[in-house]
């Protein structure tokens, strides 16, 4: 058995321990609250805004071309793909960041037949992606804790935009981590660019909703339902002024609305997890302690009657 | 009397969904002017200004809204309107929206020299503080309160 002092020492380490992540936790906890009451606030606009831009996604324009806008227009050769990345700034935060890496990993893995693709991340933690799988990042951007404007969005927005519709890149993805409560959270890959109902259903995601495929299922459905019967062209909608016009201010606004739900998202989902891997933290280290303690306990008695035996053993000597 | 037909409204803005209802009919200030959307009107996608927006229930009272700026999508009966800003006119305190008015034009005079961001930022302002007093006055006027 150990010494009495060791283990005394182990208590008071693992005590300090106990309280760092104690106070993580209720950080993480405050920090959680905001974010979940940024992410509900948005939530409603976002999917409907979704909604409406996948509603016209396949709207033809009459002159015999597929879609309304660049924007929307799926290319028939996909080369490069960009995905966007948001990861945490800092660790401590459970299977956080792994579970999102390797969601974006294995879906390119699955589906990705082309050119290796690029990265482009948000948090520090994300650059493990060229560590470990050895993918190019094209931009990193940093990461409020807090997330409060659609400004933050505004710079990665712009870039992935640009890079679209300049060829650099024929698909823009997104990889978050959807917040669905506080025990719960689920990495997603979604597609941002070009906005297409027709593209696989795991990539579709409507933010917010627990669904396997992570969808409004029903409104998939429907839509599916309604484009394979009748050739697409079924909403035919009239612009004011035009479409080009509207859906030039429109288009980017909303992929704005989008990233930064997404980035919303998983700020949530990262202070949940923050906060569950610091309450199992805490948890582990009271353990610790309650073992250890009756360990010193043990060992402190051991002592004691140790030396009650040595004495009377003494004892018992003279008095012969 | 026939039955009345009716519409589904919902407008949010990114902070939260200001009001989801059905109604009779629907004006908005749209880029090109004023629309008025009734019942089984054609799909469509337009740009919203800044101005007020009208709604008409179905017990035909009506209700007024500030907007500023947004998007209107009219579907197969159901208008979604995706506002930057929006207020409903009882929720507005006048006296407030006419002293950030004048707040912004005083900025707007005394700078002289500013970029055009901030100037368009401003602007956007007086459009919008402009457009919630002018709320509460149709308000007023449809309450008969004064």
């Amino acid at each position: 058995m150990a010494n009495t002092r060791d283990i005394q020492n182990r208590i008071k380490s693992i005590s300090n321990t106990k309280k760092i992540t104690k106070a993580m936790e209720m950080v993480a906890a405050s920090k959680m609250r905001r974010a979940i009451e940024a992410v509900l606030k948005t939530r409603t606009y976002a999917n409907l805004s979704w909604r409406i831009v996948l509603n016209l996604s396949q709207t033809g324009n009459g002159n015999g071309e597929q879609t309304l806008h660049p924007l929307l227009t799926k290319r028939d050769k996909v080369k490069k793909v960009g995905i966007i990345l948001i990861a945490s700034n800092r660790g401590l935060c459970g299977g956080f960041n792994s579970a999102i890496i390797n969601k974006a990993h294995n879906s390119i893995k699955k589906h990705a037949k082309q050119e290796k693709p690029e990265f482009i991340i948000i948090g520090k933690k994300g650059a493990i992606v060229k560590k470990y799988y050895d993918y190019d990042i094209a931009a990193e951007f940093p990461k409020a804790d807090i997330i409060s404007e659609i400004k933050e969005v505004l710079p990665i927005a712009k870039i992935v935009l640009n890079d679209y519709l300049s060829g650099k890149y024929d698909k823009i993805m997104v990889a978050y981590t959807d917040y669905v409560n506080a025990a719960k959270q689920i990495p997603r890959v979604k597609q941002l660019l070009p906005i297409d109902i027709t593209t696989q259903d795991e990539y579709l995601g409507i933010v917010g909703k627990d669904t396997r495929v992570g969808i409004d299922k029903e409104f998939i459905d429907k839509k599916k339902e309604k484009y394979s019967q009748n050739e697409k062209h079924i909403y035919e909608y009239t612009f004011e002024p035009n479409p080009r016009e509207v859906l030039d201010e429109m288009i980017p606004r909303l992929i704005e609305v989008q990233l930064f739900q997404a980035l919303l998202e998983s700020n949530a989902s990262e202070h949940s997890a923050r906060m569950a891997a610091m309450h199992q933290a805490t948890d582990a280290a009271k353990d610790m302690v309650d073992e250890l303690t009756l360990f010193y306990n043990k060992s402190r008695q051991a002592a004691i009657t140790n030396e009650i035996a040595e004495i009377s053993a003494g004892a018992n000597a003279l008095a012969e | 009397m026939p039955e009345q037909k009716t519409i589904k409204f919902e407008i949010v803005t990114p902070e939260r969904i200001v009001m989801k209802e059905q109604v009779v009919q629907v004006s908005v200030p749209t880029k090109q002017g004023e629309i008025t959307v009734l019942p089984s009107h054609i799909p469509l996608v337009a740009g919203l200004m800044s101005g007020v927006i009208e709604i008409v229930k179905e017990d035909g009272n009506s209700e007024i809204m500030s907007v500023s700026g947004g998007f209107i999508e009219v579907s197969k009966n159901k208008v979604v309107i995706l506002a930057d800003t929006a207020e409903r006119a009882e929720e507005i305190d006048m006296a407030k929206a006419e002293e950030a008015r004048e707040r912004a034009k005083k900025t707007i005079k005394e700078l002289r020299h500013f970029d055009r961001e901030r100037f368009a930022n401003i602007n956007a302002l007086i459009a919008k503080e402009m457009a919630r007093s002018r709320a509460v006055k149709r308000w007023k006027k449809i309450k008969k309160v004064d």
